[in-house]
């Protein structure tokens, strides 16, 4: 079966509207093109997706310099929120954003819980590609 | 130019369409392992090669005791745009890489150019085109009218194949001589 895209789009959406203090999220494939979002007004998702791709990138990059094993997430953090990038699956890359009252634990969880959510919905066996 | 530090740096940014070279280029001059930050491909790049910049790519090249190049390579897709931002902002010098053997992205080749040219007026700039080596490629002063450059513009061109150590390095000196005309025209008008 393919991978069905508006059921993840739901799951976005589901994710952004109930969780408190988050603003948007978004899944992008690696190299930076979007798969599906739940955006802000005026977020273009297009531009997310290779921002956070290029993010994670040379997040992972500097890592390997700087010997830090696997990394789990890329963390922005300004006054008015937060911005986690993290990697998903091998083909998948997710980015989170939250307001400023957001609290770093509790977007941990959830960002942990809407991975495990969205892992199995993204991977299809590659014979099945058409 | 950086009087106090006893090494000068100078920073090159290398772009161009996606599958110009820029990535390979880079680690051709490069004397350090280089900073890449490549992905596999899903869009239409596919067709041209696996992977693909989507962050930057970065080299160093020393010339004698008294001159470090740093050379940061862009992603090639305009997805990207934000990256050439960040890089170009801070360039010294700038190299337009163009595919000669894909007439296809001559037109993104030159939207790069006039991306360059609002953004970075100011900032030495020289055409290299690459991929000279294929039977298909075309001689490179025949692309500069594709590209909207006149020929009286005096943007330096050259046709390397970027794999070689010799023609990169022939293109990063060029680059590095007219860079320094500049700044010692500067200097003086100063």
């Amino acid at each position: 079966m393919a991978i069905n895209y508006s059921a993840i789009q739901n799951v976005l959406q589901e994710f952004v509207t109930s969780v408190g203090n988050i603003q948007g999220a978004s899944i992008m494939s690696p190299d930076g093109l979007a798969l599906a979002s739940s955006l802000p007004p005026g977020m273009e998702e297009d531009r997310v997706a290779a921002m956070s791709a290029a993010m994670l990138a040379l997040g992972e990059r500097i890592g390997r310099e700087l010997s830090r094993g696997n990394i789990e997430r890329i963390l922005i953090e300004g006054d008015k929120g937060f911005a986690m990038v993290s990697g998903c699956t091998d083909d998948a890359v997710l980015i989170v954003l939250t307001d400023d009252k957001g609290k770093l634990g509790v977007l941990n969880l959830e960002v942990k819980q809407l991975i495990a959510r969205l892992r199995p919905m993204l991977t299809f066996s590659k014979s099945q590609v058409a | 130019m950086e009087r106090t530090s006893p090494k000068q740096v100078m920073r090159i940014v290398a772009t161009g369409p996606v599958g110009a070279g820029k990535t390979t280029l880079i680690k051709t001059i490069s004397e350090i392992d280089v900073v890449e930050t490549d992905r596999a491909a899903t869009d239409d790049s596919v067709l041209l090669k696996p992977n693909t910049t989507v962050a930057m790519d970065f080299g160093r090249i020393t010339f004698g005791p008294n001159m470090a190049v740093h050379i940061y390579g862009t992603p090639g897709q305009e997805r990207f745009s934000f990256m050439w931002d960040i890089l170009v902002h801070r360039a010294h010098a700038l190299m337009l890489l163009v595919p000669l053997h894909r007439p296809s992205d001559f037109f993104m080749a030159s939207k790069m150019l006039r991306y360059l040219q609002f953004h970075a007026s100011d900032v030495p700039l020289v055409v290299v085109g690459t991929h000279r080596d294929l039977p298909d490629a075309w001689p490179a002063e025949e692309v500069l009218p594709a590209l909207g450059i006149e020929p009286d513009a005096g943007i330096p061109i050259f046709s390397v194949n970027a794999t070689q150590t010799h023609e990169a390095v022939q293109v990063l000196i060029a680059l590095i001589e007219q860079y320094q005309r500049l700044t010692q025209s500067h200097a003086k008008a100063g």
